[in-house]
């Protein structure tokens, strides 16, 4: 009985475990990269699953049709928050800013203050809502003030600031999305058959979503590989100062690489969605970012195919354990899986920080 | 080691802004909610600041040592309000509030603490959503389904005494906490730990080099700063609330206002938290007013713009401006 209930969800784990891997591989690529731990990782996969539920609700396309949709919003929200925000503190040729001082400090105090005044009247009249339009302020305020004091500061920021930009990338998407849609959780429905295997039954969506994730990772397998682009690339992991050295342009490959990693997030959060199609809610990313951090650690943190590996590993796991909670009268199966997950995060971090591919 | 009494001149302003908040929260009528939340949102900073702001560390998972402090104070009255305990019942809730929040850093810190930057983050940013999902899953203390216990409160204290308590002296003792978080902060800075933390802050390595034991150091930082974090769930919301639900209280936008109002004031200062605080408190109380639910939106890009172009934060561009005048030795 246990067992085959347990031969069933590794079936299924199998098969989720390929589409975590593919969540996964963004957040590698911008670590190994640039060396910024994405800490609003969820909340791009929430983005992803929000364009396969409007392409699918408003336009009655299938989410298959969303992945080079998702890619390419995922790509252009990865360039614009590079440039806007983190940009000028990884950058190596220097951030392009000048610290501005008390004097920079009491303008953008003064006009944020003017700002929450101002705007009251201002979106009365232009029927905009007032926080939306004192967002919308502060934005250009915020751009401003970086035109404003272009100039030149090499040295590199703390660590500590990339992960709370990132962070708070991913709550200013939250509260966008919320705004928008409402935090309401929302559900398709997208039905093409299920495959029976014997011992369990598996949707074709999930096979569908499966292959897509081993396609999108194959595809990046090749273009790391057999492209000059992706050599380069890799060289900037191995390396920025050698890759700088040896002419390779690496301003550019970090922005390119942040866009694709936040590219390849919101295409999974599609991926997911044919997965578990129901609960799409603006809060959904934080249990994946988690995840996606235990995947990550599992793969070696700077590696995508490692990601990948992890996934599969994770997916396993996971499916596992639950099978072993739901047996043990008096526990919750589903929040014990996620308790095990982050015990499963420590002890990794503790036993192998290089991951289980690489040796120390 | 006793230092010169005026190296501890810099908690006069800290201590007089609290008294001054105080006295408002006294003497003006209708003001008191306000008061009470700012003062929970400086002690939050303060707390918090006693780790990030000295170790440069951020700690994603903080919120939960606020939720376990939270169940320490609610266990206590919950299990013993009949043993007839009286005030001693509000004593056992802090101490177990502190154990608690003692045990689950010691916990915490014995793996985050090895690592570094992101590391650090990673292994951090779940521990509210683990601890969460073992007291659900395991059906800990009710388990999801949360403890109430005003009734138990009212027993144990008479209604009078109950009110009084969940009304008033809640967010005294959160002046308490904060005051306590202050002055604990400006001991650290003036001793041995604070030169230690400065140190690795600065370039670990080097501090290691140098014979530092950055462990110790940072794990010190890290309880206290754990147990203030405790007690402050304790009062701030087992007390004032009489209820704790799992998903409220290992919530993770606390951890997200803490990082803001560190920030806004200037991480590693001492004045720092106290400033960020009263303009986080303030604005977000503006902003419910007008508009309810927008906070975030608003404060996620200002963290952003601080972040990158005023790193040092309201107290840190305020300090290098009064760099050789009397005040310097007022404010640090």
């Amino acid at each position: 009985m246990i067992l085959e209930q347990l031969s069933g969800n590794l079936v299924h784990g199998l098969v989720l475990g390929a589409v975590y891997g593919m969540a996964t591989m963004g957040l590698s690529l911008i670590f190994g990269v640039l060396q910024v731990v994405n800490v609003g990782h969820g909340a791009f996969i929430m983005v992803g699953a929000y364009t396969s539920l409007m392409m699918f609700k408003a336009m009655g396309l299938p989410p298959v049709v969303a992945i080079p949709v998702a890619m390419f919003i995922g790509m252009a929200l990865g360039m614009l928050f590079y440039y806007g925000a983190v940009k000028p503190l990884v950058s190596p040729s220097g951030s392009g800013i000048r610290k501005p001082g008390m004097k920079g400090f009491g303008i953008a105090a003064g006009s944020f203050v003017a700002l929450m005044v101002i705007m009251r009247p201002v979106s009365l009249v232009f029927h905009l809502h007032f926080a939306i339009s004192l967002f919308v302020g502060i934005i250009f305020l915020y751009g401003f003030l970086l035109y404003i004091y272009g100039g030149r500061r090499q040295e590199k920021a703390p660590e500590l600031t990339t992960l709370l930009v990132t962070f708070s990338l991913g709550v200013i998407l939250e509260e966008v999305v919320k705004q928008i849609f409402t935090s309401e959780a929302r559900g398709f429905n997208w039905d093409i058959g299920k495959l029976d295997l014997g011992i369990t039954v598996l949707p074709y969506t999930k096979i569908v979503a499966s292959l897509g994730s081993l396609g999108i990772a194959v595809l990046l397998y090749l273009w790391f590989r057999k492209t000059r682009a992706g050599m380069a690339m890799r060289s900037v992991v191995e390396d920025d100062v050698g890759a700088r050295v040896c002419g390779v342009n690496v301003d550019w490959q970090f922005a390119l690489s942040f866009s694709l990693g936040i590219g390849l997030t919101v295409t999974s959060g599609v991926l997911l969605t044919m997965f578990i199609p129901v609960g799409i809610n603006p809060y959904m990313g934080g249990p994946y970012t988690l995840k996606a951090f235990v995947i990550a650690v599992l793969g070696g943190l700077a590696s995508p195919y490692g990601a990948f590996f992890g996934g599969v590993v994770f997916g396993l796991v996971e499916n596992g354990s639950y099978t072993l909670f739901a047996n043990i009268p008096g526990l919750e199966p589903f929040a014990m899986t996620r308790f095990f997950s982050f015990v499963m995060l420590l002890v990794i971090l503790l036993v192998r920080p290089t991951g289980l591919l690489r040796a120390k | 080691m006793m230092r010169p009494v005026k190296t501890y001149y810099p908690i006069l302003p800290v201590i007089i802004s609290y008294g001054v908040l105080f006295g408002i929260g006294i003497m003006v009528p209708g003001k008191w909610q306000l008061v009470s939340q700012l003062a929970f949102y400086c002690a939050l900073g303060q707390a918090f600041n006693l780790f990030m702001g000295m170790t440069g560390y951020v700690d994603f998972g903080y919120v939960a040592f606020m939720g376990v402090g939270t169940y320490g104070m609610a266990v206590s009255i919950y299990y013993l309000y009949d043993k007839g305990l009286g005030l001693g019942l509000i004593v056992i809730g802090l101490i177990l509030a502190a154990v608690f929040s003692t045990l689950l850093s010691l916990a915490v810190g014995a793996v985050a603490l090895r690592l570094r930057g992101a590391y650090f983050a990673i292994a951090t940013i779940g521990v509210n959503e683990g601890f969460r999902f073992l007291i659900e899953g395991a059906r800990i203390w009710n388990g999801a389904d949360g403890m109430i216990f005003y009734r138990h409160l009212k027993t144990a204290f008479g209604k009078q005494t109950a009110m009084a308590l969940s009304t008033m002296w809640a967010d005294v003792m959160v002046f308490g906490v904060a005051v306590l978080a202050a002055v604990l902060t400006l001991i650290y800075m003036r001793n041995k730990v604070g030169y230690a933390l400065t140190a690795l802050r600065e370039d670990e390595d080097a501090a290691k080099v140098m014979g530092i034991n950055v462990t110790k150091y940072k794990l010190t930082a890290f309880i206290t700063s754990a147990i203030l974090a405790g007690l402050l769930g304790a009062s701030a919301w087992a007390l004032k609330l009489t209820y704790v639900y799992p998903e409220d209280v290992f919530e993770i936008h606390y951890t997200v206002e803490a990082i803001i109002i560190v920030l806004l004031g200037g991480a590693g200062t001492l004045l720092g938290p106290l400033v960020g605080g009263l303009i986080y408190g303030v604005s977000k109380y503006y902003l419910s007013i007008v508009l309810p639910g927008f906070q975030l939106l608003i404060f996620a890009p200002i963290i952003i713009a601080i972040i990158v172009l005023f790193p040092e934060g309201t107290v840190g561009i305020f300090k290098k401006r009064i760099f050789g005048t009397p005040l310097e030795k007022y404010i640090i």
